[in-house]
């Protein structure tokens, strides 16, 4: 899987206004735009000093939203900051738009933005085994099976994990389920 | 006319707009007055601009206390407001920390605000926690002017304004502005058209409500609020006729005589930048 850095501390230290978010933005989609079908785009926060809620939402927020609804196809996004505080601004606007994100801190990943205990758990376990089914994943987490489903479906919706279909069961369809995140 | 308040404050400002704009005067005597805070400072700036714009005859007399004039004048009160004071005053510019800075378009936010950022880290040991948060709010509230002052396109000089001063226990950051004001931004949304200022102010500040429909607008005053609270901090907001203040012993909306804009004021204990700011 081809993953393409894209250091926001290029346009500045301290930023920003929508405006620039906005400017920033086009370089963003663009990269995007130029990777391969299940490429992915790793926002790095280093080199940042102050990141507003208002610019984090313009370049993160707003692109992040066109990911999720497939605007770039099987791309997904990504973060990677030295300090968690730095994400806040970006945190509470995926919140806002109710998406969440992988972000990756202290070599360890975990969800910003809009969120539950239970997606967490599943995605956690879904990184962990890198591919499964939600077969598996119901018998780990102690879940009917209907429950599982649901969580997967979700976090596919939200582009926090990819599945792909091998078969079917009665009228089910039956996924395998891979980790965004590169091996 | 005389004001009675020997301070001009959040809490007393509002008595000289009354005097000027409603009453009719022809004369507002200041020469009393011994203390101006930053909102208020920038509210006499925009006062005096707007007597002028309706050609009114008001004639102001300045503050006789050396310290003050010299302060008004090193904070750049004077030339911002076109006026001149009765009797000249050395400027010590040492005792203004960051005078009165122009907000224009949205392009310039990022220069103002680095300027505020070096008095601060320049003369206060702030963790870096502190100055992301701090920083982070000035943004948000420098480009409220450009984003929502002229919102309906017919305001011809926004002005918008700001300016910061230290004191013993607090910083003290103003912002203010002559645009359509917290009502005039929020009545372009559908559904919000009839709103009155106190409401727009309640909406915009409790609710995170914005002018924009896109789901990732707004909530940025809410938020300033939230973290002002948490720093045990005062904060006001003026806009239209309503003044909402509040301090660390609690605060409320309040009916204020009509002026063009928003004014915003905020106070940070400056305990807090010994510590690690608490965000909300």
């Amino acid at each position: 899987m081809h993953v393409e850095e894209f250091r926001i501390a290029q346009f500045g230290t301290r930023l920003g206004t929508r405006l620039e978010g906005e400017r920033a933005r086009a370089r963003l989609e663009a990269i995007l735009r130029s990777l391969p079908e299940e490429g992915q785009v790793r926002l790095c926060l280093d080199g940042l000093e102050v990141l507003s809620t208002s610019f984090a939402d313009e370049l993160v927020g707003k692109a992040y939203q066109s990911v999720v609804d497939g605007g770039f196809g099987d791309r997904t996004m990504v973060l990677d900051t030295p300090a968690l505080e730095l994400a806040e601004g970006i945190d509470v606007k995926l919140v806002q738009r109710k998406l969440a994100m992988l972000c990756l801190h202290a070599g360890r990943w975990r969800l910003v933005g809009f969120h539950t205990p239970a997606l967490s758990e599943t995605l956690g376990l879904i990184l962990e085994k890198r591919c499964t089914t939600a077969r598996e994943l119901a018998d780990e987490l102690g879940l009917q099976i209907s429950a599982c489903v649901n969580r997967v479906a979700r976090l596919a919706d939200l582009r926090l994990i990819r599945r792909r279909k091998i078969g079917m069961k009665g009228p089910q369809d039956i996924y395998e389920i891979h980790s965004i995140l590169k091996g | 006319m005389v004001t009675g308040a020997s301070r001009l404050t959040i809490e007393t400002i509002d008595d000289v707009v009354e005097r000027t704009l409603v009453s009719g005067t022809t004369s507002v005597d200041l020469r009393d007055v011994r203390f101006v805070d930053p909102y208020a400072l920038l509210l006499l700036v925009l006062l005096a601009l707007e007597v002028r714009e309706r050609g009114s005859s008001v004639r102001f007399d300045w503050p006789q206390t050396t310290a003050v004039r010299s302060w008004m004048r090193a904070m750049g009160f004077f030339a911002h407001a076109g006026a001149m004071p009765t009797s000249p005053a050395a400027a010590k510019i040492g005792a203004a920390f960051q005078p009165i800075a122009n907000i224009g378009d949205e392009a310039g936010v990022g220069r103002v605000v680095d300027g505020f950022y070096h008095r601060l880290a320049e003369r206060y040991p702030m963790t870096e926690s502190s100055r992301r948060t701090l920083t982070a709010i000035l943004i948000e509230l420098f480009q409220n002017i450009p984003h929502h002052g002229n919102a309906t396109g017919d305001v011809t000089d926004l002005h918008g304004i700001a300016a910061m001063q230290d004191y013993e226990d607090s910083i003290f950051v103003a912002i203010a502005d002559r645009g359509v004001g917290l009502r005039g931004s929020l009545a372009l949304r559908p559904g919000y058209e009839g709103i009155t200022d106190a409401a727009a102010v309640d909406t915009i500040l409790r609710d995170g409500i914005s002018r924009f429909s896109d789901v990732g607008r707004g909530g940025e005053l809410q938020r300033i609020v939230g973290v002002v609270r948490s720093w045990d901090g005062a904060f006001a907001l003026r806009s239209g006729s309503a003044l909402l203040s509040f301090d660390e012993r609690g605060g409320d909306v309040y009916d204020v005589p009509t002026f063009p804009g928003v004014q915003l004021a905020i106070r940070i204990p400056l305990r807090r930048f010994d510590t690690e700011m608490v965000d909300p």
